[in-house]
């Protein structure tokens, strides 16, 4: 469970989140929406600890970040928190040098040290699960913007984290590619993983546990999500 | 033959002309123009110094002053680099810096006497072989075998003991005074010097012996352009005077000199000179032979250099780097004067701290260290703290040049920030930095021949040194050396190509 209570974050004397709580339980699937500038993703980043934060905690799966007025967190409490949480970005950010399968098992090896061989098999069966078998051996460059994020979230898969925040995921990429990373995160809710999930599309909205919805560094509404698209 | 009694010396890479004159000029002097006699005043004691009151002395200084009396002119004393005065004949006498002859301890030489005109000789010199008073272990010149051995380059010396004892590893400065010094502190077991630099330099070191007799290595002479016949019977007739009259004996007593050798000279004045036996230049198939293997030993050198440092400097380079841009406050400081401290030196003053101060502070510590600061260890270590300011830098903008989200996924997955930078950025800002590194890798090669400063004989220092005794074949040797060099860097420059298009699609972005 993510519990985030009283989170107050600003970018030098700008105030960007005014206070924030929010709940997410383990096996459901919340969405973020809201106008641009929000401040859905600090948000996110935020619960991952890749932000200072100035007031309020953070607690996911027992790993708590406290307001630290802008200080950094200690390492260890971010560690911890990082393996529970996992992150997957509108910009991809899947490493450059290595190949797809590289990307996968990284995590694994650089993170948790699985042995290779093993790390490497458990990358190909999820490289498999979200039908890249194929591209095992690819680079980065030579992926289309779809297959880079659904390499991504295989990665971040591969490090197996309690929950997953989700920025964005198809805001970079084509209608047609954006339908196959709603494909793999349609499949991921159906086998129960938690997640958070910011997005403009309306269709994966409709179809989570709750939405929040962000305005100006506030949550303004909460609920169902037919409810809160409504307003 | 060349000594700055004073500590602080200049390098000699460009000509300084000092002008002034020695006596009041008789009244022919103003019809004639001035005896203008080129040589190197950093040379030193006893050949041309100055005293402790800064007055212009020594035996060649007062012979010049002698010689210039006799021809009724005015001694003019033009500097020049000693290994570079012949070439001073080669341009009229009246341009900035012309010289109507040289008189620096130049010897007797075939190659020399087959292109100029040769006097006289003026002083028959020995080589001596100069050790450390408390060893025991290089008594005779049979001793040299293995043992470290500094000569200036490019001189008789130099010359004899790769003839004569080539067990010996020879090691070749520029500047007398710095070979001395190395063997006064234990860090060159024995030092080869011409007899009158090796009377003033045992005077002024006591613990500093000869070993072994003094051998017989030649005559100095005194060299102007084979046009001035009439210049050069002068002066023949000027030294016979000297050494008849016993003005030469007079001014070398002086200075300690004066010796039997000096006495055959008067009986060498009958015969035809330059003697006949003088020998004839080696025919050029048999020079190559020689002078090949050592061109290609010192390109290995230099190799060696490049090699052994670079390495270093990247690693060292890229620590700082991530030191500077990762690192803690109270590190980026530091690092950054680290930075820009060794950048705002020159690689020339750097070695020369590192391999002339460095030990002293060394052996204080910790008595026997100074014996680790070799010079090819020096030159390496000088090489790799020089380069790693560059590479650092380098670094420090490829780091800066991979986006933040790289970062920020590499720590998303759970990996330590020391994990992250060391499996994820690191990786990309070393291939984003590609080009410049393996430019600057181009770069070092050349600066490498910086330190023949350190008694390092290199590809630059080793073409110096047979230049100095093969002056014909100058056009040979500089494309051949240039040849060198060029087969070593171009290389490099194709692998940096290869390279950069090898990671190009790997490159930092997204
Ligand atoms: N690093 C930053 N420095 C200053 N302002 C920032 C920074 N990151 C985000 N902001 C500001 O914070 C506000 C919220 O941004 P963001 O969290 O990206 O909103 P959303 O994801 O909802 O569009 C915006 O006004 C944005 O300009
Ligand atoms: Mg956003």
């Amino acid at each position: 469970m993510i519990r985030v209570t009283d989170l107050v974050k600003s970018h030098g004397t700008t105030p960007i989140l005014r206070g924030v709580g929010l709940t997410v339980n383990v096996g459901e699937v919340t969405v973020l929406v809201g106008p641009s500038g929000g401040g859905k993703s600090t948000l996110l980043r935020c619960i991952n600890g890749l932000e200072t934060i100035d007031a309020g905690t953070v607690t996911a799966f027992g790993h708590t970040l406290h307001g630290t007025r802008g200080q950094p967190h200690p390492t260890a409490a971010l560690l911890g928190l990082r393996r529970a949480v996992g992150m997957v970005f509108q910009q991809f950010h899947l490493f450059p040098h290595m190949s797809a399968l590289g990307n996968v098992m990284a995590g694994q090896v650089h993170a948790l040290g699985v042995p290779k061989a093993q790390a490497e098999a458990t990358a190909r069966e999820l490289l498999a699960r979200v039908g890249l078998a194929d591209k095992a051996n690819h680079t980065p460059a030579q992926l289309s913007g779809g297959q880079q994020q659904r390499v991504a979230i295989a990665r971040t898969l591969a490090v197996s984290p309690r929950a997953i925040l989700f920025d964005e995921p198809t805001s970079a990429l084509d209608p047609v590619m954006a339908r196959e990373v709603l494909a793999v995160i349609r499949d991921l809710a159906a086998r129960g993983q938690t997640m958070v999930v910011v997005t403009h599309d309306m269709d994966l909205a409709r179809e989570a546990t709750v939405a929040h919805k962000m305005v100006a560094g506030r949550i303004v509404s909460s609920g169902r999500p037919s409810d809160v698209l409504a307003e | 033959m060349k000594t700055s009694p004073q500590k602080t010396r200049l390098r000699t890479a460009t000509l300084v002309a000092v002008l002034f004159s020695l006596t009041a000029p008789p009244a022919r002097a103003q019809e004639l123009p001035p005896f203008r006699w080129g040589t190197d005043p950093t040379g030193g004691a006893p050949f041309n110094y100055q005293d402790a009151a800064g007055k212009p002395t020594g035996f060649e200084y007062e012979l010049a002053g002698y010689l210039a009396a006799k021809l009724g002119r005015t001694p003019v004393m033009v500097a020049g680099d000693w290994s570079k005065l012949p070439e001073q004949l080669n341009k009229p006498a009246g341009v900035e810096k012309g010289v109507d002859v040289i008189l620096n301890g130049y010897e007797l030489r075939a190659d020399l006497a087959a292109k100029y005109g040769v006097s006289r000789a003026y002083y028959a010199y020995r080589v001596a072989l100069i050790v450390r008073t408390d060893q025991t272990v290089i008594r005779d010149w049979a001793d040299l075998d293995g043992q470290r051995v500094g000569v200036l380059g490019g001189t008789v010396a130099n010359d004899y003991l790769v003839r004569h004892h080539p067990g010996a590893k020879v090691q070749t400065n520029e500047d007398v005074a710095n070979v001395v010094q190395l063997v006064a502190d234990k860090r060159l077991a024995a030092t080869v010097q011409d007899n009158p630099a090796a009377t003033h330099f045992l005077k002024e070191f006591p613990t500093l012996k000869l070993a072994g007799e003094p051998v017989k290595a030649g005559y100095y002479v005194i060299y102007f352009r084979r046009a001035d016949v009439e210049l050069g019977r002068q002066l023949d007739a000027a030294i016979a005077a000297g050494l008849r009259d016993g003005t030469f004996r007079r001014i070398y007593a002086k200075y300690g000199l004066w010796n039997a050798d000096q006495d055959e000279l008067v009986g060498l004045l009958d015969q035809p000179w330059p003697p006949a036996d003088l020998a004839a230049p080696a025919e050029a198939g048999n020079v190559w032979r020689r002078l090949l293997p050592q061109l290609f030993d010192a390109a290995g050198v230099t190799l060696m250099l490049a090699f052994g440092s670079f390495p270093l400097a990247m690693a060292l380079g890229l620590l700082v780097a991530v030191g500077r841009v990762y690192g803690p406050r109270p590190l980026r400081v530091p690092l950054g004067v680290y930075v820009e401290v060794i950048r705002g030196t020159p690689l020339l003053l750097q070695l020369y701290a590192i391999f002339y101060m460095l030990p002293v502070f060394a052996e204080r510590l910790i008595p026997g260290a100074a014996g680790y600061f070799t010079p090819f260890a020096c030159g390496i270590l000088g090489l790799a703290l020089n380069y790693s300011a560059y590479e650092a830098e380098n670094y420090r903008a490829g780091l800066l040049a991979v986006p933040r989200g790289q970062l920020e996924a590499a720590l998303a997955l759970g990996m330590s920030p020391g994990t992250a930078i060391r499996r994820i950025v690191v990786p990309q800002a070393v291939r984003l930095v590609i080009p410049p590194v393996t430019n600057d890798f181009i770069a070092l090669f050349k600066d490498t021949s910086v330190c023949s400063v350190i008694l390092i004989t290199e590809l630059t220092r080793k073409y110096n040194e047979l230049y100095n005794f093969n002056r014909d074949l100058i056009v040979e040797l500089v494309f051949l050396t240039a040849g060198l060099y060029l087969c070593m860097s171009y290389p490099l420059a194709l692998l940096a190509g290869f390279l950069e298009r090898r990671y190009a699609t790997t490159g930092g972005r997204s």
